[in-house]
């Protein structure tokens, strides 16, 4: 006791306040000044083990612990709160930052929507929905947002305001709408509904919120622009396809017209023996057959790039569809040998029939056209896993060198010029219509010699049929 | 065999035209309809015993003529209609019309299904009694005895088949719709479930045509029905 004098043990003390205050806050270092007090005062104080006092010059170090204690603890406190705000900051920080990245990365208004729910609706503890307009102005209801109130938002969207919980407009609303205002208009209402009544009082959540809402927008508006820019792009495809179309096309239907007229005049004005007339008309109806079969497939290529086209699709079996185009070709393929070998038990086909049958006419009349009369044609088909494969064969030359792929574009045909008819408007016919049915046609060489087009449509799972009593 | 009367029912004069002078060599007498309100005039005093009818008709539909003649008469009606329209000679031959020509359209073809149509009526309204027994090709089928032969074979068909091939024979060369068919041997139930239909007519195609994929007799009229062709 000797080697520690009162004024050191006063010091040791203040220590443990000023540590303790440091760390555990004001009422901590109340306790714990009033506790040092009392022990120093009753261990170390004459009279000793008691809490009388013979020297008041004591008393000035009691207060003078308890105003170290308090002053530290103060200090103490707002040190603490400092870092918790720097905390939080940093965690909103990095929350706006998520945001912002995974918004930036979305390509359609249904990412935006995932975007909403999945990052923005945890941080605030809310529920959260995005709700977009279409394209009058009228606000869609959103899919998973069933809290929102649509006239609300329309109100929200209408103004550019926010309304709704904690606003002075339409407060009465459960949720709080906020318009996404992007640089050139309002692009749609963030609704969002707190779990708990005061969660979005606070004005560092109102701060993020609006920092969420003008992300959201730019993302909104930049989708908005890109898919302008998309469907211009795909416009001035179109047009320049319409063009070549129309240039191509106008040679084609030229041609067949300017013999008609030209053989029909001959009949008009000259006086031909009655075989010579035969012949001639017999002429102009073959020109008219040609011009049918170009009109069929330009009227039919127009009808698949329309915007919007619905195949009218059905379950057929495959032999059906295969009977109607070798009958609809019927006096053409009479002359030659064209074999089918379709097996029995062939799955149903879903698919619109007049366009399927329309691809294997195309097929069927190239081979006609390009292979020599005594070349033999073969349709055959098997159902190999998920697929449909479905062949047109010849034994005929075989395809032109280069790529077979070149056929299927419009208006490339396997000699330039050349004086069979058809605008090499049939192969890309077949392309579209199999395209829209999700599958594939391809040409290669056969073997040991010919061409082969193979058409590869998706099964699908046929609907089922009752089985009948058996008889 | 005196000479039929067919009505033409068609706007455009070139063809009223080709189809005139191709049944007149025929030895058919034709008279002409530009608009449906002619053929109301005209069906209803001369009383042709065929009628050909263009679906487009600047005055109204053909449709509703077609509906209109049915009321009161029972003769072959053949439609003209645009290849693109499936749905319109569906509900043209609904309505009651018993066969359709795509335009463009032969001369050949024409002739083919006038000809067939008016065989069909003479068939319809007999001199003589009915007989149970209606042949097509090589097969024999006998709607009384629910027996069906092909050449000298017994073909065993299952009952739907059998009402189905007895339903295209009673049509007798008419193109019946999927419609009618399935309501005719499946019933109402089963009206949107054309591929019912289209398996049963694989099956019997199976059984009574030398080559499936090339019919002769079960002919499909691809989105719209089917024919028998005798």
């Amino acid at each position: 006791m000797h080697y520690f004098d009162p004024p050191n043990l006063v010091a040791l003390f203040v220590l443990n306040v000023v540590v303790i205050s440091l760390r555990l806050g004001r009422v901590a270092a109340i306790w714990s000044a009033l506790l040092s007090v009392a022990s120093f005062d009753f261990f170390f104080i004459p009279p000793l083990l008691s809490f009388a006092m013979s020297d008041t010059q004591y008393l000035f170090s009691f207060a003078l612990i308890l105003v170290v204690a308090w002053v530290t603890s103060a200090v103490g406190s707002r040190l603490r709160a400092d870092a918790r705000i720097a905390r939080a900051g940093e965690r909103r920080e990095a929350a706006v930052a998520r945001v912002a990245r995974d918004l930036s990365g979305a390509h359609n208004s249904a990412q935006i929507v995932a975007i909403c729910r999945e990052t923005i609706a945890p941080l605030f503890e809310a529920k959260v929905a995005l709700i977009l307009p279409d394209s009058t102005d009228s606000l869609l209801p959103p899919k998973d947002g069933e809290f929102a109130d649509l006239s609300v938002a329309q109100w929200t969207y209408s103004h550019s305001q926010r309304a709704g919980l904690g606003t002075s407009i339409l407060s009465a609303a459960k949720a709080l709408y906020l318009p996404l205002k992007a640089p050139i208009r309002c692009r749609g209402v963030l609704a969002i509904q707190p779990q708990h009544q005061t969660s979005l009082d606070r004005p560092d959540d109102n701060r993020l919120l609006e920092a969420c809402c003008s992300s959201i927008a730019l993302a909104l508006e930049r989708i908005h622009f890109a898919g302008i820019a998309q469907e211009t792009l795909v416009r001035i495809e179109g047009e320049r396809m319409r063009n070549s179309l129309l240039s191509a096309v106008s040679h084609d239907l030229r041609t067949p017209l300017t013999a008609i007229r030209g053989l029909a005049e001959t009949l008009e004005v000259t006086d031909l023996p009655q075989n010579e007339r035969t012949e001639v008309a017999s002429a102009i109806r073959h020109q008219a057959e040609d011009l049918q079969q170009l009109v069929t497939n330009l009227l039919d290529l127009a009808r698949m790039q329309s915007a919007g086209v619905r195949l009218n699709k059905e379950w057929h079996p495959l032999d059906e569809i295969v009977g109607s185009a070798l009958s609809r070709l019927g006096p053409a393929l009479a002359k030659r040998e064209v074999r089918t070998e379709l097996p029995i038990d062939l799955p149903l086909l879903e698919v619109d029939a007049s366009l399927f049958e329309r691809v294997l006419i195309n097929l069927l009349d190239n081979a006609l056209k390009y292979t020599p009369p005594d070349a033999k044609i073969l349709i055959r088909a098997k159902a190999v896993g998920p697929s449909m494969y479905c062949f047109v064969e010849d034994n005929g030359p075989g395809l032109p060198p280069g790529d077979p792929e070149q056929f299927f574009k419009p208006f490339v045909r396997g000699k330039k010029e050349s004086a069979i008819s058809g605008a090499g408007l049939g192969l890309a016919l077949c392309r579209s219509i199999i395209g829209a049915h999700g599958g594939t046609i391809r040409a290669e060489a056969a073997q040991p010699a010919g061409t082969r087009f193979e058409i590869r449509v998706p099964l699908g799972s046929p609907p089922g049929i009752e089985k009948e009593d058996a008889a | 065999m005196n000479k039929p009367r067919i009505l033409v029912v068609e706007d455009d004069a070139d063809i009223r035209r080709f189809v005139r002078i191709a049944l007149e060599k025929e030895g058919m007498i034709i008279s002409e309809a530009e608009t449906a309100e002619d053929a109301r005039i005209d069906s209803a005093c001369r009383r042709p015993e065929l009628t050909i009818v263009d679906l487009g008709l600047p005055d109204g539909d053909g449709k509703a003529f077609i509906r209109e003649l049915r009321t009161w008469s029972n003769i072959p009606v053949v439609v003209l209609s645009a290849r693109e329209r499936e749905e319109e000679k569906v509900e043209a031959l609904d309505a009651g019309a018993d066969d359709y020509l795509t335009k463009p359209f032969g001369i050949p073809e024409l002739l083919a299904r006038v000809r067939a149509q008016l065989r069909r009526a003479a068939f319809l309204n007999p001199d003589q009694p009915a007989s149970p027994v209606i042949r097509f090709g090589n097969v024999r089928m006998d709607m009384a005895t629910h027996e069906v032969t092909k050449g000298d074979e017994v073909v065993h068909l299952t009952p739907i088949e059998f009402r189905l091939l007895a339903a295209l024979a009673r049509g007798h060369g008419k193109v019946l719709t999927h419609r009618q068919l399935l309501l005719e041997v499946w019933g109402p139930g089963y009206v949107l479930r054309p591929h019912y239909l289209r398996v049963y007519m694989v099956n019997l195609r199976q059984k009574l045509e030398e080559d499936p994929t090339r019919p002769k007799h079960i002919i499909t009229e691809l989105q719209v029905g089917y024919r028998l062709a005798f």
